[in-house]
């Protein structure tokens, strides 16, 4: 009797357990409260039908850190398995169907040059990314998603794990046709490591950014998530964080910003949340919203959830006008209206991208 | 900080045998609601609307999604839902059953009324025991009675707003009021009429497995103002109570409503509470809470600026001692423009406590010049307990503004250093920090109660240092 060879039954195993992932995982629905004002009965389900008729078809290109690049294997895969999304179950197992496409870095040494990643699609992309910083290695890493054409989308599931004394810098820039799609789950893992992480969504009519930190390990781990947004037109972008502090001494830091424009809808939902004895710790998350027309919507929903002693956790959220008396200030000038608004938005977005690299800035 | 094991506040856990004329039996069903009609006598038109609540009750579902995991733990039919002595409110205390008497008398209720209240309702499990207002504001049109005598005795006034502010559907537990609802006040202020004392309606529960559902409707008619107090207590039973009261308040143009509450019931009572304002032009309604007692709270007292002008505003403090779970907040509806809100919240986690902030706070599309500030602050006592803070805030529009701060901290060690090095000890120097982090709010309270306030948390300190 013929056995079939031990890779093949793995691989037959792998395949019924993704199958059923994706037959047991469930859309997120309306009392789905990770994706409240995010409207899942249209976006999720759309997005969903997209991915489930997937081609995966997209270019995926890498520079600067050929020593470092891997093709996604088996060990890719079981880390997506394993991640955690925001009320998208469903989502991380259409990405499993699919898996195959993205890029995988392992990171050794230091890197002076960026590294850019950059996905490009025309159908319906679902590539994976998953960055590993051993112990020491520093780098900064760019990633763009760029969707072309009319019914263009991007789903992208993201792993950034950071290693004690590794120093990362991770920007991600989804870039939209207007009438595209774009979703990202990100996993941030930083045991004793510094991770500073910044999106920006750009000229997608729906995009939804899930980020999950978790801050962990030796005292001075820090992570740093950064977001800045220009809506305009009836874009929506739907954002969702989560800085979870498992153990003690670390801190993180989140500033979230939205120049909201015409009948555009920016969501933020974010969750600091510190575990049972993860004393000393330092948390901090912001979401700022200018809005600039009569049909603008801001949903915002910071949240706190704190189960230890001796921590400093605060939030705020604040939307509202352009300041007049900026604008008043450049008009005096002799800077046209539209123009000076334009300024003061700039700097009201430009406030993020120096936070998050102050020494460029120098 | 082993050294500071906060004891709650117990003066009101104590109860008289039953002695009851009506009682219901438990669980919710059409018999019972008949049972209760035909007890209060009420109209035909109440008995089909109760009916109808309760259809509604069983088809909704339980907030299950967002609500604290205690919510699971209530069981409808293991609960009382109408207990009553069958005796008409007295005017006179000396008229008042002697148990009924005793209760109050032990909770200090006819001192204060003589000392500083304009008037006083008092409930003993479903019924009103004891109503009495100064004779002066029955002659000015003041009316201040229970939500049954309002029914039957001012049906013109009290009708047309009767779930207007709070519809049946609005959720599971307005539901379960309208079907169930017994006791409460209806109080109505006429145009321009200002009261200078508060009133006051006492809430208590006697008897075990009991669920009060009263039910409170105010209306200040234009240009009227008034201050309305309530305080909550019961004794603690072997098997959990329910209170589930819904409090509609109404502010016609320019008027003026305050609403305290002090509610600290035994901790095993799940205060399950509905309490929303209509605004409306130039009108201002405050909420004043302050939540000590009960196993699970679960309020957010809201206000609906419904005229151009109107002003909202909610001031909580919250004390969530082991096994007690305060899930507090507020919301705000932006529905008019130019319209403003505050919302001050402070809670204290003690022990095992969990003290929640959860809030809303809503302009509306179109509304232009709206205004919010909401403030929320935490304070941690021990290593396991816990806060939480959930707001969700929605704006429409370019102009108005809506700011949310929230912090969470701890008494800072080198404070209580400071103290006990000039010789406090160091639960009178935690009670000292504590107090000075509520202080502003404490401040908001009437007299009477935040000197209450303060007494209380000395105590529960003193209790700590034998």
């Amino acid at each position: 009797m013929d056995f079939p060879e031990n890779n093949d039954i793995r691989l037959a195993l792998e395949q019924a357990e993704a199958e059923h992932r994706l037959a047991t995982a469930t859309l997120p629905d309306r009392l789905c409260e990770d994706w409240r004002f995010g409207r899942p009965h249209k976006h999720a389900a759309a997005m969903a039908e997209l991915a489930e008729s997937a081609d995966n078809a997209g270019t995926v290109t890498v520079e600067g850190a050929d020593d470092a690049l891997c093709e996604p294997d088996d060990d890719a895969r079981d880390s997506v398995k394993l991640m955690q999304s925001i009320g998208s179950d469903k989502f991380l197992a259409l990405q499993l169907a699919h898996f195959g496409k993205g890029v995988v870095l392992f990171l050794e040494r230091s890197y002076k040059e960026p590294i850019t990643i950059t996905y490009e699609t025309e159908g319906t992309f679902l590539p994976t990314t998953q960055i590993v910083a051993v112990a020491g290695a520093k780098a900064r890493i760019i990633e763009r998603h760029i969707c072309r054409g009319e019914k263009a989308a991007i789903l992208c599931t993201r792993t950034i794990m950071a290693a004690e004394g590794a120093e990362l810098s991770v920007e991600l820039h989804e870039e939209g046709s207007g009438a595209s799609r774009a979703m990202n789950i990100t996993n941030i893992t930083a045991d004793g490591a510094a991770v500073r992480h910044l999106t920006t969504h750009s000229n997608h009519a729906w995009a939804r950014e899930e980020t999950v930190a978790e801050i962990m390990g030796a005292k001075g781990t820090d992570v740093q998530l950064y977001s800045a947004n220009r809506l305009g037109a009836a874009q929506v972008l739907d954002q969702h964080t989560r800085q979870r502090h498992t153990s003690g001494g670390s801190t993180s830091n989140l500033l979230y910003k939205n120049v909201v424009d015409d009948k555009a809808t920016a969501v933020f939902a974010g969750n600091i949340y510190v575990s049972p004895g993860a004393h000393d710790t330092d948390a901090y998350q912001s979401n700022r919203n200018m809005m600039l027309s009569e049909d603008a919507t801001i949903h915002s929903l910071p949240g706190l959830e704190i189960l230890a002693d001796h921590v400093r956790c605060s939030h705020g959220s604040a939307s509202a006008p352009m300041d007049e008396e900026q604008l008043f200030y450049l008009l005096s000038r002799g800077i046209p209206r539209h123009t000076a608004q334009l300024l003061v938005a700039e700097g009201f977005l430009g406030d993020v991208t120096s936070r998050f690299s102050p020494a460029e800035q120098d | 900080m082993a050294d500071l094991p906060f004891q709650p506040d117990t003066r009101g856990e104590f109860s008289f045998p039953e002695n009851h004329k009506y009682d219901a039996g438990y669980g919710l069903t059409e018999a019972t609601i008949d049972y209760i009609c035909d007890a209060k006598g009420e109209p035909d038109w109440l008995r089909r609307f109760r009916k109808d609540a309760l259809k509604k009750f069983h088809e909704l579902p339980m907030p299950y999604h967002w609500a604290p995991e205690g919510i699971r733990d209530v069981d409808f039919d293991q609960i009382r839902y109408y207990l009553s002595h069958g005796v008409p409110p007295r005017k006179s205390w000396d008229d008042v059953p002697d148990d009924v008497k005793r209760t109050f008398e032990r909770l200090g209720v006819p001192e204060q009324e003589r000392a500083f209240l304009a008037g006083v309702d008092a409930q003993y499990d479903s019924e009103t025991a004891y109503n009495n207002m100064r004779e002066e504001l029955s002659k000015q049109g003041v009316i201040f009675v229970n939500s049954t005598e309002g029914l039957k005795e001012h049906e013109d006034v009290f009708r047309p707003w009767f779930g207007k502010v709070i519809p049946v559907g609005d959720n599971k537990f307005s539901a379960l009021n309208h079907a169930a609802f017994s006791g409460g006040s209806f109080i109505y202020v006429p145009k321009g009429v200002k009261l200078k004392q508060p009133l006051q309606a006492y809430f208590r529960i006697n008897s075990e497995s009991m669920g009060q559902f009263e039910r409170t409707l105010i209306i200040a008619d234009e240009g009227a103002e008034l201050m309305y107090m309530e305080g909550c207590t019961a004794p603690k039973f072997d098997s959990a109570t329910l209170h589930s009261g819904v409090v509609e308040l109404v502010a016609l143009k320019g008027a003026k409503i305050q609403y305290v509450t002090v509610q600290n019931w035994a901790t095993n009572v799940y205060n399950l509470v509905i309490q929303r304002g209509l605004a409306m032009e130039d009108a201002e309604i405050r909420w004043i809470d302050c939540n000590l007692g009960s196993k699970l709270t679960m309020k957010y007292p809201a206000v609906v600026l419904q005229g151009r002008r109107a002003r909202g505003e909610v001031v909580s403090i919250s004390l969530a001692h082991d096994g007690q779970d305060q899930d507090t907040g507020a919301r705000m509806i932006h529905a008019a423009p130019e319209t403003t809100s505050n919302i001050v919240a402070k809670s204290i986690s003690i022990g095992k406590g969990r003290a929640s902030y959860r809030g809303e706070v809503n302009v509306l599309k179109g509304m232009k010049g709206c205004r919010n500030n909401t403030e929320c602050d935490a304070l941690l006592i021990s290593a396991e307990s816990r806060t939480d803070t959930y707001p969700a805030i929605t704006v429409n529009g370019n102009s108005c503004a809506v700011q949310h701060e929230a912090s969470v901290s701890q008494v800072d060690e080198e404070m209580l250093f400071y103290m006990q090095q000039r010789g406090l000890t160091r639960a009178q120097a935690m009670s000292l920090a504590v107090n000075g982090f509520i202080n502003d709010l404490v401040n908001e309270f009437p007299m009477e109660y935040s000197v209450e306030l303060r007494r209380l948390i000395d105590l529960e300190m003193e209790d700590s240092i034998g």
